[in-house]
């Protein structure tokens, strides 16, 4: 399966949630395998904590790779690689951990043929390797989501399952502009479209994952004065309609994320060992995180029987 | 390696072969595997189904002109033709292997294009060759930005291949692709074929060095090198389903039904040297004794079928005491 992970802004913790997925997919023993496709700036290395490639690799990169420039994209193996003292002991049962960094000179580049092909290739051979490959898109409308978009629309891509995260924070301004993203005239959905993707399917294919959410039933906020928790209430129910009212509402939400300092402020993956032993990270978070990555390769929450 | 004597002859062969599961669902019968490896049209696909399906397309060629690898840095330009190929066994296991031979030297500049295209899988230096540090350059790991690349020329193909229509990309397992190296250096005047050495780097990359006779057929080196890396993936493959099926640790039935691909799909493949060349046959021998491929073999599938016989047990019991 193919995990296309794409916000309209910045500042979404797309990278970082989605890393944390890849890292829970991981321990629950799927093969998985994240590709740095944020042209414009690698940094999901930094996420892994993987010494050398942090702002991505100096050559040999997935940019080069798509360009032509070398055969074999860089692979790091997570497990060995990682400067994480948690992440370097492989649990047993764990699948493996890949990551393809991007190159550190990237930037963005128009789609030719010959580059739509690695990709395709690139895609098929992944996805004959590993449970789930997840693609980080960088944010905005941007050449990586036309060629995935693009490769995905191929016929012998046809019968390889992909489906898209779209991260958001839980702000009027990000709410509207993930709907955008998604449903708006140039979006995701219209794109695909134009690239013969057949409505329906592409659209069922997309779900939305709020990040930074605060919770306001949450023990952080039992202290707060009446007319405060009154109010974060409201803010929250007005979201609520304004989610469904774009059609981003709970048919189409795979899933919250809390406001998190760790993975707002060190933005890293988050281990059981954060929240059970030096307890820097939040319980709700980690959960929040496991339920996710249980949903992202469940069938129910997309739909299907 | 031709006649004897032609200052013409390969004194240096090499090649990579990348092998990997046929991205299906069920392996391909022969007619199918005939039209999927129809890669240029009117060109003849070889079937053979004794002593198993193994199909193998026409050969391509592509035109190169452009600097060897070297083990040294050393520039040593090249013109010629790379041979590329893509093999089928069982309609099952995938191989593209692209080659080329070269001999001593050649002039110092390069000739009308036709002198070249008359020796297909013949890519001829500027110059002297410097054998050693080009089989060197062959069998490292790293490629620098304008050398002769033979896994581009394979990945392009397997690409070609595993993109088509008749394959619906739901493979019963997920395993990984290798990589195959070789390089020929000729054996001294009156010695049989050699294996200098097989490596196993961690990245998938296998390499191995050979020494031939003069006059051995490049075609029957490729062979050899397709054989070998066919039972090398197996064998790759098999270790890591067994390893990821936790037998011995996990519940057992769990481990069973995560072994199933391989008794589906794998374990019948097994067939080493059934077309091999029968004066590089000895070759085998060699890796038999040490590492020991059929040995490893035969220990998992052992272990495997002593694993379903087991699960068998309780099944057993259930039926006669239901009657």
């Amino acid at each position: 399966m193919i995990v296309f992970a794409a916000s309209d802004k910045g500042g979404t913790g797309r990278s970082v949630t989605s890393a944390n997925l890849a890292y829970r997919r991981a321990l629950a023993g799927d093969d998985v395998c994240y590709l740095d496709f944020d042209f414009g700036s690698p940094t999901a290395a930094a996420v892994f904590d993987v010494p050398g490639a942090v702002r991505g690799v100096a050559e040999g990169g997935l940019h080069s790779h798509l360009q032509g420039r070398n055969t074999e994209p860089v692979r790091i193996d997570v497990w060995a690689e990682t400067e994480h003292e948690v992440l370097r002991h492989r649990p047993a049962g764990a699948g493996s951990l890949v990551l393809l960094p991007g190159d550190r000179s990237g930037g963005e580049f128009t789609v030719g043929r010959e580059a739509l092909r690695r990709c395709v290739d690139l895609f098929l051979r992944l996805n004959g390797e590993f449970d789930v490959v997840v693609v980080d898109l960088s944010a905005g409308r941007s050449y990586a989501i036309d060629l995935a978009l693009e490769a995905t629309s191929r016929p012998e891509m046809r019968s390889v399952p992909a489906r898209w995260l779209v991260y958001h924070r839980w702000t009027r301004q990000h709410v509207i502009a993930a709907a955008g993203l998604v449903f708006g005239g140039r979006g995701i959905v219209a794109g695909g479209v134009a690239r013969g993707h057949d409505e329906e399917r592409l659209r069922g294919a997309i779900r939305f994952v709020r990040a930074a959410v605060p919770d306001p039933e949450s023990p952080l906020w039992s202290q707060v004065p009446p007319a405060q928790s009154a109010w974060m209430r409201k803010c929250d129910q007005d979201l609520e309609v304004l989610a469904a009212d774009l059609d981003i509402g709970y048919t189409r939400l795979l899933g919250s994320v809390p406001l998190e300092p760790v993975l707002q402020w060190r933005e890293q993956l988050i281990t059981d060992e954060d929240v059970l032993a030096s307890r820097i990270a939040n319980q709700e978070t980690l959960q929040a995180l496991e339920e996710l990555a249980e949903r992202l390769t469940g069938d129910e929450p997309w739909g299907q029987p | 390696m031709r006649v004897p004597g032609d200052p013409a002859a390969a004194v240096l062969l090499c090649g990579e072969i990348r092998t990997c599961l046929l991205q299906t669902g069920r392996s391909l019968p022969a007619s199918a595997a005939r039209d999927l490896l129809r890669l240029r049209a009117g060109e003849r696909v070889r079937v053979s189904e004794r002593p198993n399906l193994h199909v193998v397309s026409p050969d391509l060629l592509t035109g190169v002109d452009c600097r060897l690898p070297t083990g040294t840095g050393a520039r040593i330009r090249a013109v010629g033709t790379v041979t590329a190929r893509a093999v089928l066994t069982e309609g099952r296991v995938l191989q593209a292997t692209a080659r080329f031979g070269c001999p001593g030297g050649g002039p110092d500049t390069r000739r009308p294009w036709g002198s070249y295209l008359v020796r297909p899988g013949v890519v001829e230096p500027l110059g002297r060759l410097p054998v050693r540090a080009v089989a060197d350059g062959v069998l490292a790991d790293v490629r620098r930005p304008g050398e002769l690349d033979l896994g581009a020329v394979a990945e392009r193909l397997l690409g070609e291949v595993q993109r088509h229509p008749l394959l619906d990309q739901r493979v019963p397992f997920k395993s990984r692709r290798t990589r195959l190296r070789w390089a020929a250096l000729r054996a001294p005047d009156g010695e049989g074929p050699s294996l200098g050495r097989f490596t196993l780097a961690e990245d998938g990359l296998r390499t191995v060095e050979l020494r031939l006779p003069e006059g051995t057929d490049p075609a029957a080196c490729a062979s050899l090198c397709e054989d070998l890396a066919l039972h090398d993936w197996l064998l790759t493959t098999l270790v890591r389903l067994v390893e990821r099926s936790r037998l011995g640790s996990a519940d057992g039935h769990e481990a069973v039904m995560a072994l199933r691909p391989a008794v589906d799909h794998l374990l019948h493949l097994w067939m080493p040297r059934a077309r091999v060349d029968t004066t590089l046959a000895p070759l085998w021998e060699v890796l038999e004794r040490e590492p020991g491929f059929t040995r490893q073999w035969g220990t998992l599938v052992q272990r495997i079928r002593d694993q379903l016989a087991l699960q068998a047990i309780p099944l057993l019991r259930e039926a006669l005491t239901a009657r």
